[in-house]
């Protein structure tokens, strides 16, 4: 059967600028946002927008991804016909094939993949940007617009451009030149990391610039450039709404500071659910001196201290006396009594000791920053975390 | 365990269950924010690895089906058996009126349990609230040789009914009917027995139309010599035949202990997902001791309260002691206390309504008041 379009999911980097929250899994496998885990928002966007094959690209710690994805249930994307592939690199007959070395080159290793299911169109996606799309519009648009690639652009101000790729397009509206993290930008387009290729044509590219020695097999470096080159058309899809690149601690902490927001993305919009795979636990618990102000709280949880400002994930414990403010705390995190937690990230399962203060008020100094604790730590009692502190073992502090 | 195969009884809705079993039966009554009481007894099993299991209903039962579905959250969604619904079949008395007994319950899908390839069957009730760890009662059962053995509670429930009384040997020498307290143990009405036994004590019933499990069933068994043993479950267990027993053992879940009995992390009580987000708390929100499931929006005040997936509290609402089913509303400046309100009802803006811990108000389905 010839699938209309199917969806590969680059969710390969290790992702080094989240540090201590990276060190046994991937990025897309971080949780975000209470319930949810960063890779849920794509999944569940190609859930959605109909598509259901999705292959997952990755070649970093992939065992949390794996068992996370599974079979794909929980976002409905068990069919029998297509479904949700975790692809790893491989080697094939005689050794070939290696480490994906750019994001081009991982597609392109991964031809077999796509071919199998002969598709008329790839989605090209990324694993950790945070936001709700209707794929399907945006295919309309490439397929109405005979692009041989359709990107999928923000506007952004003009300062800001200069931290994003930039599309520059002509007067009958389809892309005229791509510009990497402009100086001095022409236009306020900025590519989001999401295309949409006419397969045999992006296969025609692959072919090419994996012979070619002096490409870095890289879509934004590489490919677009190379397609402009060749005339083709290239068509800008205009994406409006909430979308985040949580690449970094300040940006997932602030992406998930805007969870609180139901203005800047709607989580509990029933036409566009965001499906995750969650444990089955009792509904949270409030305790007699419990304060929650301001914060979304996940099932499973414990709370019997003050908890303003936060994002709290799974059978979280915020004991008595403790304090959580401006804080994201990731599964099953514990502050004890006492304890306080502020514009702070707790991994996953870590213990804030008694009596134990993570993180700090912004001073408006330069050095100010989100603290973070790595997964798995206990935080002895007493301890002092700064802020922009990065702490990865329990020695440390 | 692969000798056991499993059976529940969700046909029941005790008649004082009022309003809340307008709809449904006992077995699917929602429970603690995000449960319904079937979930016990299937979890119970599945965390013993039995995989196969029928369960019984007679009528009313759209929403259990809705719930329980293939079977998959229990892991009984198999290519070969698995979780069966068995509802009557076979003789036409069993689809008027209501099931008089077990036994009848029993009989009415006998030809199901002839077929049961497994030696052991495990009856369990669905409408028990009890997490029962089975694991160490069906290696008792396989090592006592006793061809029943019957779970019994280390205390007297509520809505207990039956008990047992133990000889010198350590087995049942009498079992006791519509006995509340005194002597012996307090039945859970939960059973591990010899599939051949089970159907001996079937064809006897049937043969002189008697339909209770435990007075005629057990009695005769009993009667003829045979060897009964018990398994003593330890922890919380309460039956659910009233609104007052299904209020006050909802409220015992505020409690810690009692709650972490029933949801102990090693044996998780499994159900129905539903999608979910997290639940937001509002700048003047207030919650204690609750229980608040997810995709709720909290702006309002909640005490001693449990609140179940997806409903809105809007700011200025109170509610205190009360019992909220998925997807209510309640409006602006409304107070609730002591009231059941059962799913998608709506309190509008204003609203009070006050009843008492000995008689909690439930509010039937959907209603807008």
């Amino acid at each position: 059967m010839k699938k209309t379009c199917i969806a590969m999911l680059l969710a390969g980097g290790q992702g080094s600028r989240l540090y201590a929250l990276t060190q046994q899994a991937a990025k897309p496998s971080v949780p975000f946002g209470g319930k949810y885990r960063i890779i849920d928002f794509p999944l569940s966007n190609c859930a959605n927008s109909g598509i259901d094959t999705v292959g997952v690209l990755t070649q970093y710690r992939p065992l949390q991804l794996n068992s996370y994805i599974g079979n794909g249930q929980p976002w409905d994307l068990d069919v029998t016909e297509g479904g949700v592939y975790i692809l790893p690199p491989y080697l094939g007959a005689n050794e070939q094939g290696s480490w994906f070395t750019g994001t081009a080159n991982a597609i392109f290793q991964n031809m077999a993949f796509i071919e199998h299911y002969n598709p008329e169109n790839v989605l090209i996606l990324s694993g950790d940007h945070i936001y709700k799309m209707n794929y399907a519009d945006m295919l309309r648009e490439h397929i109405e617009k005979d692009a041989a690639c359709t990107i999928s652009v923000l506007t952004v101000s003009l300062e800001e451009a200069t931290r994003f790729g930039i599309m520059n397009v002509g007067e009958d509206g389809y892309v005229n030149e791509f510009e990497e993290k402009p100086k001095h930008p022409k236009s306020n387009l900025a590519s989001m990391g999401v295309y949409i290729f006419n397969w045999p044509k992006l296969r025609q590219y692959l072919i090419e610039d994996d012979a070619d020695p002096n490409s870095s097999k890289d879509f934004g470096k590489n490919i677009i450039p190379k397609m402009l080159a060749a005339g083709e058309k290239l068509w800008p899809y205009r994406f409006q709404g909430y979308w985040r690149d949580v690449g970094t601690i300040t940006s997932l902490w602030d992406a998930n500071m805007d969870m609180l927001s139901t203005t800047l993305i709607n989580l509990y919009d029933p036409e566009w659910p965001i499906a995750s795979r969650s444990p089955i636990c009792p509904p949270h618990y409030t305790g007699p001196d419990a304060e929650i102000i301001h914060s979304i709280v996940t099932e499973g949880c414990e709370i019997d201290g003050h908890v303003e400002n936060s994002v709290l994930s799974s059978s979280v414990r915020v004991e008595k006396g403790a304090r959580v403010h401006y804080s994201v705390l990731m599964p099953g995190a514990v502050v004890e009594e006492g304890a306080t937690v502020e514009y702070a990230i707790v991994g996953e399962n870590t213990v804030i000791g008694k009596g134990a203060h993570v993180g700090a008020e912004p001073d408006g100094s330069d050095s100010w920053g989100v603290a973070t604790c790595g997964p798995d730590l206990n935080i002895r009692p007493g301890a002092q975390v700064p802020a922009s502190a990065m702490i990865y073992t329990s020695e440390e502090v | 365990m692969l000798d056991f195969h499993g059976i529940v009884f969700a046909y029941r809705a005790a008649p004082a269950l009022g309003e809340l079993v307008s709809h449904r039966t006992a077995a699917s009554l929602p429970f603690c924010g995000r449960y319904r009481l079937i979930n016990f007894p299937l979890s119970s099993m599945m965390n013993a690895g039995i995989r196969d299991v029928g369960v019984i209903m007679q009528r009313d039962y759209q929403s259990l089906l809705d719930h329980l579905g293939s079977g998959k959250p229990w892991d009984m969604s198999r290519k070969s058996r698995g979780l069966r619904i068995l509802p009557p079949f076979g003789l036409p008395e069993y689809h008027k009126g209501n099931y008089a007994g077990t036994m009848e319950a029993l009989l009415a899908v006998s030809a199901y349990i002839r077929d049961i390839p497994q030696k052991h069957i495990v009856l369990m009730l669905g409408d028990l609230v009890a997490n029962i760890d089975l694991q160490p009662i069906l290696e008792q059962h396989l090592r006592s040789g006793a061809a029943i053995t019957a779970i019994c509670a280390d205390h007297t429930p509520a809505g207990a009914r039956h008990r047992f009384v133990l000889g010198e040997d350590g087995f049942v020498k009498e079992a006791l009917y519509d006995v509340k307290d005194g002597e012996g143990l307090s039945s859970l009405e939960g059973y591990v027995i010899e599939k051949e036994t089970l159907l001996h004590l079937m064809e006897q019933c049937h043969a002189h139309n008697y339909y209770r499990f435990h007075r005629d069933g057990i009695g005769l068994f009993l009667a003829e010599g045979g060897k009964m043993d018990v398994a003593v479950h330890e922890g919380y267990a309460e039956m659910i035949h009233s609104v007052e027993d299904y209020y006050h053992a909802s409220r015992d879940m505020l409690d810690p202990a009692k709650r972490h009995q029933v949801f102990p992390a090693d044996r998780p009580v499994r159900t129905k997902n539903h999608e979910g987000v997290s639940t937001y708390y509002g700048e003047h929100a207030v919650s204690r001791n609750s229980l608040v499931a997810d995709n709720c929006i909290i702006e309002g005040e909640v005490e001693n309260s449990i609140v179940f997936s997806g409903v809105r509290i809007r700011e200025g609402a109170k509610l205190k002691n009360c019992i909220v089913f998925r997807n209510c509303v309640i409006g602006e400046n409304a107070e609730l206390n002591c009231v059941i309100s059962d799913k998608d009802c709506s309190f509008a803006p204003g609203t009070v309504l006050c009843g008492s811990e000995s008689l909690p108000i439930v509010v039937g389905k959907g209603k807008k008041i």
